[in-house]
């Protein structure tokens, strides 16, 4: 009976795969569409919440008695359930994809807007006070001081929202707005692990990709990198000119 | 070159930081501010390019009142150096230091060949070699070599100094200091420089100004300030083991003692004699409400007036005294030889300001023969060197 029992498992566990296959290879063009329009959603919605909450989270550290407020703010949005946001939204602007990346922005806003808020808050002010003794202007101030030393805050909230969107965006389809959410719910709905796991995969990769690729790009922004370029750089210089001397001797 | 015309800086919760300044800086002196912390030594350097305003007077930097000129455009001319170091920490070393060339919008040659040559002013070299660190990667001594090279870069006639070497030990401020000596006697360059340490005052400055209390106390070159400070802060401050030759001709204060007893004449003579014992005295003044001096009770006369039961003035003798504007050590040493107690000293107004002993000529003593000692120590160090240069 055991041995039974753990050979339907197995067999169940080959049958789910050749299903898998079976389903992406008569699917695969579905599948790349709606993993297309899955990021072209959240796309636009990290997009959205970007620009909305850098310059407000910059506006917030020059005027502090609103900064609870705000982030008072994008905290409710963030804490409504995204199913029960997307749901109210219908009633606002009625159903499909523009519903979902207004209900995606909004959801997003916290880690962007709190990270500018507290990343730019913790430049160390003898940086700041340093930029306006050498005759920065205010503005001057926040793009050579502030927001360099901030991005690496910055961009780890951006970071935390774009798995957010992504994962989230998955609901998107409940109200019509496509993505690859759209699998998952006709899985849901046939009871087809594989549908569900052709949706999810693509899902998570791409939420996998997108955090591990803005992580390189702070990497690759670093201070630090950048010196070690410059280094290497100074260097070659100086070997070529090395060369160049040698060459003009032995001529 | 820097003029303070009746300054005065109050800030909104009443502090007054500055208090009616008039100070004249010259072109290409290097004058340090100088004093306690809270005098406002710092305040009155960041008036000069705009990062404090005055609440009123005018300041003029090379002839112009600097309220009607462009606080940016200021401070991209007068060059700056922070106190705690204050490099941008995500710019490379050659980025920090072109920063305000590149503020006045210098070409990109134009630039990379004055941190070239600014480096080399600083024997940071060969400048390849750190240019493009940033400033963690350098060490303390290196980073504020950098900052100095900041602000010279533009070649400012003005430079501010706040605090600059107050954060690196002892052996590089030595050398910075040393260097900058050597910089400014090559570029002349107007310096106004804040430290609260008198050495680095003593060693660097044209002219010292010492401030308390958002007042200049007293303003001259380091051997005048050495010779004749004009009150016993400026003595204390400047400590006595640096105050140039002490002699007969001194004014009493520079051996004034800091805090005698003093009680007012009804209380106790009892309770007076407990004080004086716990305290290890020898005498209380006596003074009234308003300060002015009544006399001086000894030990003995205490002890006697406390068996009586009596009020302490019942002790007081007031014959000896000195005034604090006219009297010299000599006198003080004098009357010491005559009667070797406490001699009070009082101003023209007759207030008690303090006291002198036979112990504070024997302190005076002790500290003149240890200075001896040291310069004799340095001389013959000097010469044991000079000695082992020979036989290598």
């Amino acid at each position: 009976m055991y041995s039974l029992g753990i050979q339907s498992l197995s067999e169940k566990f080959l049958e789910f795969w050749v299903n898998f296959f079976t389903y992406v290879s008569a699917n695969y063009m579905k599948i790349l569409y709606l993993t297309w329009e899955h990021i072209y959603i959240s796309g636009i919605a990290l997009l959205l919440t970007v620009i909305i909450c850098i310059p407000t989270g910059i506006y917030i550290t020059r005027n502090e008695k609103l900064a609870p407020y705000v982030i008072g703010f994008a905290n409710i949005c963030q804490t409504i359930p995204s199913l029960a946001l997307l749901g109210m939204l219908i009633s606002v602007v009625g159903i499909g994809d523009k519903n979902a990346i207004i209900a995606l922005t909004l959801y997003a806003l916290l880690p962007v807007l709190q990270n500018t808020y507290t990343g730019i808050k913790n430049v160390p002010k003898s940086a700041t006070e340093a930029g306006r003794g050498v005759g920065m202007t205010e503005f001057q101030i926040l793009k050579m001081v502030e927001l360099p030393l901030a991005r690496p805050v910055i961009i780890a909230g951006i970071r935390v929202a774009s798995v957010w969107i992504i994962g989230t965006a998955t609901l998107a389809a409940a109200i019509g707005g496509g993505g690859l959410g759209s699998l998952i719910f006709s899985g849901l709905s046939f009871i087809r692990n594989d549908i569900i796991f052709a949706g999810a995969l693509p899902a998570t990769t791409l939420a996998l990709s997108i955090d591990y690729g803005l992580k390189k790009l702070q990497e690759a922004m670093s201070p630090k990198r950048r010196a070690a370029r410059l280094n290497k750089l100074a260097e070659n210089k100086a070997k070529d000119s090395n060369n160049q001397k040698e060459m003009e001797m032995d001529a | 070159m820097v003029t303070f015309e009746n300054v005065s800086k109050e800030y909104p919760d009443g502090t007054v930081a500055v208090q009616n300044l008039n100070l004249e800086i010259e072109k290409g002196e290097l004058v340090v501010l100088i004093g306690p912390s809270g005098c406002g030594k710092t305040t009155s350097l960041k008036m000069i390019n705009r990062l404090e305003e005055p609440t009123s007077g005018t300041i003029y930097v090379d002839g112009k009142d600097i309220s009607s000129t462009n606080p940016v455009a200021l401070r991209r001319s007068i060059g700056y150096v922070i106190q705690q170091i204050g490099l941008f920490p995500h710019m490379s070393i050659e980025e920090n230091i072109a920063i305000v060339a590149k503020l006045h919008k210098w070409k990109k040659n134009k630039m990379a060949k004055r941190v070239d040559e600014l480096l080399i002013l600083a024997g940071l070299t060969p400048p390849s070699k750190y240019k493009y660190r940033l400033p963690d990667q350098l060490s303390g001594g290196q980073q504020q070599r950098i900052g100095v090279l900041r602000a010279l870069a533009v070649e400012p006639n003005v430079v501010l100094m706040d605090e600059p070497f107050g954060a690196l030990d002892p052996i590089s401020r030595e050398s910075l200091q040393n260097e900058l000596i050597d910089l400014q006697q090559r570029l002349k360059k107007t310096i106004v420089f804040v430290t609260h340490d008198i050495d680095e005052a003593l060693k660097l400055a044209d002219k010292i100004v010492i401030m308390r209390q958002g007042k200049v106390v007293q303003a001259g070159t380091p051997a005048e300030i050495q010779a004749k400070p004009v009150n016993k802060f400026v003595a204390d401050f400047i400590g006595q083991e640096r105050l140039a030759s002490v002699g007969a001709d001194s004014p009493v204060y520079v051996i004034m003692e800091d805090a005698p007893l003093v009680v007012t004449p009804d209380i106790d003579a009892q309770l007076v004699l407990e004080q004086i014992e716990d305290l290890g005295r020898e005498s209380a003044q006596i003074v009234d409400k308003s300060g002015r001096w009544l006399g001086m009770a000894q030990l003995p006369q205490v002890k006697r007036a406390a068996r009586q039961g009596a009020k302490v003035k019942q002790a007081a003798v007031a014959g000896r005294k000195l005034y604090i504007e006219e009297a010299v050590l000599s006198d003080a040493a004098e009357m010491l030889i005559d009667a070797d107690l406490p001699i009070p000293i009082v101003d023209e107004t007759n207030k008690f300001v303090g006291l002198v002993t036979s112990n504070g000529i024997a302190k005076l003593t002790i500290s003149r023969l240890n200075k001896q000692k040291k310069m004799q120590e340095q001389a013959q160090l000097a010469a044991d060197g000079a000695d082992k240069k020979g036989v290598s």
